[in-house]
């Protein structure tokens, strides 16, 4: 028997093949440690990735685990929400495949605002492929793993989340644990789509956003008195320009902490006013066949033709 | 087949054709005919000139037919372009004083006006009832009493009770007044209750009673009218309809939402199809329960969208990166389209694998006439799915069928672990072991095998005619109605009906056609099933009868046809 109380629970004992001192190990860390404090059934996590380093992470962690495509990620572990809304849905994708090739998806997921947790592991590269520029690279760098500096500006995405209609949008370190691990927590327990976009430093490709250069410059901004909470509609006008002028901040100094944290309808909810009995009924556990006889009634549908 | 009566509506799109036709349709239908209708629309929503045809006949009719008997022109522009297909006995609806002996003139100015000045409006707000006021005049040509029209008018106007009783109000002035030269008599019919249904709305009830509780949908043409369709019971039924951002995420969402546990599908079009295609490969390799419905429309790349062909026939067959087992099965009509639906689903979860079903435009919007469907025989299988908690459970557990038993989230002690890259048994990608491989592959292809196995022969095949029979031709999807109505008037050939195109039904196959004089019949440019046919069994047709001008087959052309097979190699089908 398994035992959740400790973050061994948490583990599988696949091999990591991530590697030695990548900045990944923190978030999957901190993620096993958000896990463990809130104590939910390991059956009823659902974990995605997509393709890269940062979405081999669902073997990593002991829930269910959907490896998905690359840029998937985000657009699978909706639908599970979606199917089966009693699970705690998390989703991880790289910053290439969450914002690159996934970002349609992206943006899409904003509209929806569905209850779940999208981590972005953000360094800048495409490690697995052996460190071309990834969307969020600054404009003009050239990391020792590009042939030519990076002639294309960066994507910023919070304020892409936030743009695009995220409920609760973050920024986190992968070597702050800590902090990772509370802002995970609140993450998952925020009742919308929830992101984090986690300084994660590539140190095989990416020599420029290291831990040399994420530990001076990342601050609080919750700690220098920045509340994120949104509880109606004026105050989230209010809130949210503050937290994109906030997020366009990138230099001496780079804000993490939670930028917004709005509740408003969720996407569940907001499916329960078009089908009535969304949510009370589990799709997956309620029958659909009764010794292989369709528990259905179509004669009213067939009528409606005739 | 001289039973029949054939009715066109011909205008700009958006004058109401298509309420007229499928007002007549559901007329006819009530009145006990078997109705089939084509419609052939321009790609566009206002303006561009469309048509309708209503085909209707106390005997089973599949096809629609080249005659044209009443014709309905919204515009001068119809009546130049439709007047050589009518019949020298027929009847051209119109208020323009036309030169030809066929004119049946209501003055619709007239009518209108005095519906007008009885319910104190101006004739500009009737004006967009034309169209009503020649449905009438065709219904009066025909014999049937006026209040069966309006019944139907008042149904299709519930939710705008002024617009019925306006519309009825045409009705009534359209035959108190209008004399027409000649009436239309059909054969009397016995009635039996049918219903007058496209396959949007077969495969829609289809999912409906498969049990279906997730369906993802781009909007394309002809495919999203089924999604539309579910969209409008989805409140009653309790399933989600997700429009998404595109196909990629449709089929993703799909196959996501197949692994939580419930019964899910997309439906598209070519175009979007090919979008969904990455995906496709990752649920033969997920071995996941997915059905993508594929309504084929006119390609390639845009093509013309709102027009018919069967051309993705080969692309379907292969599309996807790497080998790994579908199914693919092609409905041949409306009732086939209902069971077919329920069976792919049946099929998706027992073997684990993704399941086509290709349709096209000519089903999707055709409305023919269906018996209720027969739910006593329909089965809902569900294959090896665990629901209730277990143990020691691995996701692709090596069995002796090559199923392994499918748990899902949620699933005490049945963590399951999903990869599209190679895996082991339990769902982890970090072994590129060769054995490991060699065991998964055979694992995932062994489903093939399987499928042909299991499957009866008419879930594979259907076979029509006298099998001594020289002639035998072969087809697939929906040519199956011409081919069956053209086929009335010869007693010498046969047809074989592939309803399963993957797994390749060989065996079945080649019991019908070795050693037949085979002719291939296909809406497409090459005659795709022909090459199929040769690269799975070996046997080579001998005429290929095809047609791509993006309309469907009408069964005359097919009668003429089959004249000129064998002879002929290759006929092209031009009838639009």
């Amino acid at each position: 028997m398994l035992s959740t109380e400790k973050p061994a629970g948490y583990k599988t004992d696949v091999e990591i093949d991530w590697c030695p001192g990548c900045g990944d190990f923190g978030i999957l860390n901190a993620l096993v440690l958000a896990l463990q404090e809130l104590k939910i059934p390991n059956e009823n996590v659902v974990l995605t990735g997509g393709i890269g380093c940062s979405s081999k992470i669902p073997h990593y962690v002991r829930v269910n685990a959907f490896h998905t495509l690359h840029g998937r990620s985000l657009a699978q572990a909706q639908a599970v929400k979606i199917a089966n809304p009693s699970l705690e849905v998390i989703s991880a994708a790289g910053d290439g495949d969450g914002l690159g090739i996934g970002s349609g998806h992206f943006v899409a997921a904003g509209r929806r605002n569905v209850d779940m947790t999208y981590l972005i592991f953000d360094n800048g590269v495409y490690g697995l492929t052996k460190g071309q520029a990834s969307p969020t690279l600054p404009y003009g760098e050239n990391p020792k793993s590009l042939e030519t500096e990076n002639i294309k500006f960066a994507v910023n995405p919070i304020f892409l989340g936030l743009a695009s209609g995220f409920t609760f949008v973050a920024r986190s370190y992968s070597y702050n644990i800590k902090h990772l691990k509370e802002t995970m927590i609140r993450a998952i327990k925020h009742k919308g789509l929830a992101m984090i976009d986690i300084m994660q430093p590539c140190i095989t490709y990416n020599n420029i956003n290291t831990k040399e250069f994420y530990d001076p410059r990342l601050y609080d901004i919750e700690k220098e008195g920045w509340n994120p909470v949104a509880t109606n509609q004026d105050e989230y006008k209010e809130k949210v320009s503050v937290a994109v002028s906030k997020s366009l901040e990138w230099g001496e100094r780079i804000p993490m902490g939670v930028f917004l944290d709005y509740q408003t309808e969720t996407y569940e909810q907001k499916l329960q006013k078009l089908i009535p009995q969304y949510g009370k009924v589990n799709y997956v556990t309620d029958p659909i066949e009764s010794n292989g006889k369709s528990i259905f009634d179509i004669t009213e549908l067939m009528d409606s033709f005739v | 087949m001289n039973n029949d009566l054939n009715l066109m509506v011909a205008g700009p799109q958006g004058s109401g054709i298509n309420f007229t036709s499928d007002t007549f349709a559901k007329l006819m239908t009530r009145e006990g005919y078997n109705v089939f209708t084509n419609a052939e629309l321009f790609s566009t929503i206002k303006g561009e000139h469309s048509y309708f045809r209503v085909r209707v006949s106390k005997d089973i009719i599949r096809s629609y037919s080249e005659r044209v008997d009443i014709l309905i022109p919204l515009d001068a522009k119809s009546i130049i372009l439709h007047r050589e297909q009518l019949q020298k006995e027929g009847a051209i609806i119109s208020e323009d004083k036309l030169n030809d002996p066929r004119f049946e003139a209501i003055p619709y100015r007239e009518v209108l006006q005095n519906v007008a000045t009885k319910f104190g409006k101006s004739l500009s707000e009737l004006n967009v009832m034309k169209n009503t006021v020649a449905l009438a005049g065709a219904v009066k040509m025909i014999g049937i009493e006026e209040d069966k029209l309006k019944k139907i008018i008042s149904e299709n106007f519930a939710t705008r009770k002024n617009l019925a009783e306006l519309n009825n109000a045409v009705v009534d002035e359209v035959f108190a007044t209008f004399e027409p030269k000649r009436m239309f008599g059909l054969p009397k019919t016995t009635y039996t209750k049918k219903m007058l249904i496209n396959s949007t709305q077969s495969v829609g009830m289809g999912k409906v009673y498969a049990g279906l509780k997730f369906q993802s949908y781009y909007p394309i043409t002809p495919a999203s009218d089924e999604s539309n369709y579910l969209e409008s019971i989805m409140e009653k039924y309790n399933f989600v309809v997700e429009q998404t951002e595109d196909e990629i995420a449709a089929i993703n969402m799909a196959i996501a939402a197949a692994n939580t546990g419930v019964r899910a599908a997309t439906s598209t079009s070519g175009p979007g199809f090919s979008l969904m295609v990455e995906a496709l490969s990752y649920a033969g390799m997920t071995e996941t329960p997915v059905v993508i419905f594929y309504y084929q429309r006119a390609g390639p790349s845009t093509g013309m969208p709102t027009r018919h062909e069967q051309g993705d026939l080969k692309y379907a067959l292969t599309a996807g990166h790497g080998e790994f087992p579908r199914v693919m099965i092609a409905p041949g009509d409306n009732t086939e389209s209902f069971y077919d639906t329920i069976e792919s689903f049946n099929i998706a979860e027992r073997y684990q694998l993704p399941v086509i079903v290709l349709l096209d435009k000519a089903m999707a919007m055709s409305n023919t006439t269906v018996e209720p469907f027969d739910l006593s025989k329909v089965r809902i299988d569900r294959g090896k799915l665990i629901l209730e908690e277990t143990s020691n459970y691995l996701r692709y557990r090596f069995t002796d069928d090559g199923i392994s038993p499918r748990s899902v989230p949620g699933v005490k002690g049945g963590l399951v672990t999903i990869a599209g890259d190679e895996h082991d048994e339990d769902g982890h990608i970090f072994t590129e072991d060769a054995g490991n491989r060699i065991k998964m592959m055979n694992k995932r292809m062994n489903k093939v095998s399987l499928v042909l196995k299991d499957l009866d022969e008419s879930s594979k095949v259907n076979f029509y005619g006298n099998p001594k029979n020289k002639k035998v031709i072969v087809a697939w999807g929906s040519t199956k109605g011409a081919i069956l109505d053209a086929m009335e008037q010869y007693s010498d050939i046969s047809f074989l009906q592939v309803r399963m195109l993957e797994p390749f039904p060989v065996d079945d196959v080649i019991k019908y056609l070795k050693g037949k004089t085979i002719i291939d019949v296909e809406q497409n440019y090459s005659g795709q099933l022909a090459d199929v046919l040769r690269e799975k069994t070996g046997l080579v047709v001998d005429s290929r009868i095809v047609k791509f001008n993006g309309r469907p087959i009408a069964y005359e052309e097919l009668v003429d046809a089959f004249k000129r097979v064998p002879n002929e190699k290759r006929v092209v089908l031009e009838y639009a």
